[in-house]
């Protein structure tokens, strides 16, 4: 089942504009949801959430149009921005119970079992917490109303490497049932390596691939040569860049050709947004 | 609504506030501009509490709670709303000790029924006036205050002018008798009735604007 669609959303600022972004998300699976800073990821989900209205487009949500129905639709999700820092002088006890009124399915045992898990002490208030903490008990709120949905912006940014793992295990766990889906946008793409099934990347505003983690991978090759290759290989690739010994570039797996001389690999996440970054850059400057 | 209220009065309205509605103990003071002693719940208490939301993050937290866009507006103006009804009542109460203490007329308006009703409308029109401005922004405070402090003072101005200055209004308004008080009931239901009316066209203007608010 579908529990996300979005079709050509839109949004244009001043200075930005996030032009006919469309992905959808089934039930069951994670998605991460990356750019760099800036390329519209928080933007397209406070639009898909109405936080921010949209220029056009649809949100689709369980099969669903979302502002039909927001309400019920919103007590299926759980929702993560950052870290807590609303009130942060009240005690964190405080702020649970009073959100735990507005959600039909609370459910204190889970609630209590994340407050164990992540060490929290009810009694401090967001303003003694550390970043990670923060976050731990932000996550906490967004867990425990038995969530189908999950939609994290950056919730792993500011953590320790074991609260991360901890973290994305979590995550692993909470979609076992096959019923609960999460889309999580991050700048730290190793957190993707392991536990995303699938990647929607977005650049300047528009989304670049949305599709199997593995299949995003498998249609880039990161490939690398010397600078007398360059030539041969240069107007194929997104971009590139040149070193004392040669050259590093990011190509289409489709625009590898059998008489290519250059060596091909597999790109990682981060390869794939940084030569997209710098091609968009390119683009910018001779504009 | 319920857990917005519940939300506003336990997160955003510390209950130091409510101690601002002892300002209606003002009226007190023997032969006094009485139509001063609610405006400092205006001037004091309402722009510290949207001072106090913004400080705390209010909006982007309400925003992802399971609501929509157009009640945490009208939560917000309700649950000062109420905030303005307990002050009324406040001073509702020491207006009485006033006339049963000195049983003397005020060279402006008493402490009266009439007085009670202009109050609620005075309040009224406050609300109209500063919350559907507030919420083109939703955090921008000065400009809304200033602008319903003006209309407030002014209405308040026109009271006491009408007091002092017209003969048949100051019939309607004034006096502390028995009768008088009687005679009073009417304008009272009249500025209870100004004070729904306004508040409820606040609520609707304010939500059409703040649904134009990205956040």
């Amino acid at each position: 089942m579908e529990l996300l669609r979005i079709d050509n959303l839109r949004k244009r600022y001043s200075s930005f504009e996030l032009k006919d972004v469309s992905f959808s998300l089934e039930a069951g699976y994670i998605m991460g949801f990356i750019g760099p800073n800036g390329a519209g990821k928080t933007t397209t989900l406070k639009c898909m959430l109405g936080l921010v209205k949209p220029d056009g487009g649809k949100v689709q949500m369980f099969g669903h149009d979302f502002f039909q129905n927001e309400l019920a639709y919103k007590q299926l999700i759980g929702v993560h921005f950052g870290g807590v820092d609303f009130y942060t002088k009240t005690q964190i006890k405080t702020i649970t119970d009073v959100v735990s009124r507005f959600y039909e399915n609370w459910d204190n045992t889970v609630y209590k079992s994340y407050v164990q898990r992540f060490n929290l002490d009810e009694n401090k208030r967001p303003s003694e917490l550390s970043g990670g903490m923060k976050i731990k008990y932000s996550l906490a709120l967004a867990l425990s109303h038995h969530a189908k949905l999950l939609i994290l912006d950056e919730p792993t940014s500011g953590l320790d490497p074991v609260a991360r793992n901890d973290l994305l295990t979590l995550f692993q766990e909470t979609i076992e049932s096959g019923e609960v889906s999460i889309l999580f946008s991050t700048h730290i793409t190793s957190d993707l390596e392991n536990c995303a099934d699938f990647i929607t990347y977005i650049e300047n505003g528009r989304i670049i691939a949305s599709c199997e983690k593995d299949e995003l991978i498998a249609s880039y090759r990161l490939v690398k040569g010397t600078s007398a290759q360059l030539p041969d290989v240069k107007t194929r690739l997104i971009s590139e860049k040149t070193h004392a010994f040669g050259f590093t570039g990011l190509i289409q797996t489709n625009d590898l050709i059998d008489g290519d001389t250059v060596t091909a690999e597999a790109p990682c996440l981060d390869d794939i947004m940084i030569f997209h970054a710098k091609k968009e850059k390119r683009h910018e400057e001779s504009a | 609504m319920k857990n917005l209220l519940n939300k506003e009065f336990r997160l955003v309205i510390n209950p130091l506030f409510f101690l601002t509605t002892l300002f209606g103990a003002l009226v007190l003071i023997p032969q006094w501009v009485f139509l001063v002693a609610p405006t400092y719940l205006l001037y004091i208490a309402v722009p510290n509490i949207i001072i106090t939301a913004k400080a705390q993050k209010d909006i982007e937290f309400t925003a992802l709670l399971p609501v929509r866009k157009s009640d945490a507006v009208s939560a917000r103006v309700l649950a000062i709303a109420l905030l303005q009804v307990v002050q009324i009542f406040v001073i509702a109460i020491f207006a009485m000790l006033n006339i049963v203490l000195y049983h003397t007329s005020n060279y402006l308006i008493d402490p009266n029924v009439a007085y009670i009703g202009c109050v609620f409308a005075m309040y009224g029109i406050f609300n109209l006036v500063f919350f559907p401005m507030l919420y083109k922004t939703a955090y921008k405070v000065a400009v809304p205050l200033i602008v319903a402090m003006i209309f407030t003072v002014a209405f308040a101005a026109g009271i006491e002018f009408l007091v002092v200055g017209v003969p048949v209004a100051a019939f309607i308004l004034d006096g502390i008798s028995r009768d008088a008080l009687i005679g009073q009931i009417p304008v009272l239901v009249c500025g209870i009735a100004v004070f729904i009316l306004l508040t409820w066209i606040s609520i609707r203007k304010s939500i059409e604007r703040y649904g134009k608010v990205d956040l």
